[in-house]
């Protein structure tokens, strides 16, 4: 079952006054990639989606980071990064994008639920509570085929990685790891924490939509765990 | 309806992919995928007047036997595998007619790792975000996204039957294999003066951990440990230091983000050697300027849009 819509959208207005003061930074990465750190990269993706840039490639998210990769043989680093602070500079810091709302079902009953309850002196059923309150984000898509970094964690839901990671985490567990939230969308390696799972397919090629989720969409776990 | 003409895979060989130019898909986690030897990927295709991006069979170590039912235009451009149609020699780059019932067999290399086997008309296969390029871990792609075995068939598209050029592509334009290689690099602001001198001046060796996704060395270099580095889009020909010291040289099938400490990126004139990177070459990283590695790219792009416009003027005339 693919995560479900639950209608509503709403402004991302975390932008606000930073976005416009904080002079854009943006470093060259080998020979064909230019790195751009601004709190306003999410808003400078849709730009170069919109409105492309001679001689870029690709531009690949991360949080606050936004990796633009360039032919080198169309455009130099030193254009490039002009037509890019401009672009930044025209910016309003306020089109962070309408989000959708999605609701993951999640059985809780991975092997670190108790560790990590345990860990934040709550009872599972609390730790499971908190978590399934949390208003997560998608902010941003990668690592492999179908799998969102969730941001909006509380401080003390945050769960450091594990010291050596699992060889094979199963497809579909849910996990906590430093600052983020996930789904793991096939059996990959994993050093998060595994606390449920879900059967939502998030990356199926053969849907219009391969990927079930985009960044800024808004995420909440459901606990289906019994049923 | 008629079909398409067609070949029979005989012996699937070691890892035989359908592969194109790859996918621009990043933004959504997919890996770039494509050929991992872009340069031999273009010869090859327009050895036999094939756009450059057309999906071909990338060959790795050990190649396939592929029985032909149809007559074909084929070119094959790489490491120097040995080869032979039914009984006699199958030269590499150029264009060789192969007849409806005559076999390729495309055996081993003795340097390098992979070459690209390009069909005029250029091969089907699953078409995933503008590419047919297999992606193995994902299992999406050309050919259900696995690797070739046995009894598989595959089709390509007819196009006007033509005559071949006679003319070969001379070695200049052959990328580099083993077993002593250099790769030019670029430093990254995660790069300390430390960790530059660990990594351009000794000579590395590839170690059995050697795939589509990346090569992994096997000498120990000192690696900075920081768990609360996020984790970051990487650039094609990244060179990751993971906790355990030993260097990852990403390939085309890496995973679009990663969370180890990147202080090299390979340049990009030298993806196609890096592509040609196996088990036991010798390899040394020799960092380079930005201006520097712009400046190889040009040439080569030069001398390959040189041989590219030959070949497609040879077509239009013939």
């Amino acid at each position: 079952m693919p995560p479900s819509l639950a209608g509503a959208a709403w402004d991302d207005g975390r932008m606000s006054e930073e976005g416009r003061t904080t002079p854009p930074e943006i470093t060259p990465l080998g020979d064909a990639a230019l790195v751009v750190r601004s709190p306003l990269a999410r808003e400078l993706l849709a730009d170069l989606m919109a409105r492309p840039l001679p001689g870029v490639r690709e531009a690949v998210p991360a949080l606050r980071v936004l990796t633009v990769l360039y032919d080198p043989l169309t455009t130099t680093p030193q254009v490039l990064t002009a037509n890019l602070a401009a672009r930044l500079g025209g910016l309003t810091g306020q089109a962070g994008g309408k989000g959708r709302t999605l609701a993951l079902p999640v059985t809780f009953d991975g092997p670190d639920l108790a560790w990590c309850a345990g860990r934040v002196g709550l009872s599972v059923t609390e730790f499971v509570r908190a978590v399934c309150a949390a208003p997560l984000e998608v902010a941003f898509l990668g690592f492999t085929p179908g799998f969102a970094f969730l941001t909006g964690l509380p401080e003390e839901l945050k769960m450091p990685r594990l010291d050596t990671p699992r060889e094979r985490v199963p497809a579909g567990s849910v996990a906590l790891g430093g600052p983020w939230a996930g789904v793991y969308p096939r059996e990959t390696p994993g050093g998060w924490r595994i606390v449920g799972r879900t059967d939502a397919v998030l990356f199926d090629v053969n849907r219009a939509e391969p990927v079930a989720w985009r960044a800024g969409d808004r995420v909440t776990f459901v606990d289906v765990t019994d049923g | 309806m008629v079909e398409p003409p067609s070949l029979t895979v005989e012996r699937p060989g070691l890892l035989t992919t359908v592969q194109d130019a790859g996918r621009r898909a990043r933004a959504l986690g997919v890996p770039e995928g494509g050929a991992a030897d872009p340069v031999a990927r273009r010869l090859a295709n327009a050895l036999v007047e094939n756009a450059a991006g057309a999906a071909g069979l990338e060959v790795t170590l050990g190649g396939p036997a592929l029985r032909f039912h149809a007559d074909a235009l084929v070119s094959l451009c790489g490491a120097p595998f040995e080869a032979r149609l039914d009984d006699g020699p199958f030269p590499l780059w150029r264009a060789v007619v192969v007849r409806a019932g005559q076999t390729l067999s495309i055996f081993g290399t003795p340097r390098g790792a992979r070459a690209f086997l390009a069909v005029r008309g250029g091969l089907h296969g699953q078409e995933v975000f503008g590419s047919r390029s297999t992606d193995l871990r994902s299992r999406f792609g050309g050919l259900e996204g696995r690797a070739l075995k046995a009894g598989d068939r595959l089709s390509w598209s007819v196009l006007p039957p033509v005559t071949p050029p006679h003319a070969f592509v001379g070695p200049d334009l052959h990328t580099p294999t083993g077993p002593d290689l250099t790769l030019r690099v670029l430093a990254t602001p995660e790069a300390t003066p430390d960790l530059l001198a660990a990594l351009c001046g000794p000579t590395f060796t590839v170690s059995g951990q050697a795939d589509r996704m990346g090569v992994r060395l096997g000498e120990v270099v000192p690696a900075p440990h920081d768990p609360t580095r996020v984790s970051l889009p990487n650039p094609p020909g990244a060179v990751q230091l993971p906790p355990d010291g030993r260097p990852i040289l990403l390939l085309s099938d890496a995973g679009t983000h990663g969370g180890y400490t990147t202080p090299l990126v390979v340049a990009r004139v030298d993806l196609p050697t890096l592509g040609q990177l196996r088990p036991g070459d010798r390899v040394r990283l020799r960092a380079v300027t930005l201006e520097a590695a712009h400046a190889a790219l040009r040439r080569r792009e030069r001398a390959l849009r040189g041989v590219e416009a030959a070949l497609s003027w040879w077509y239009k005339g013939a």
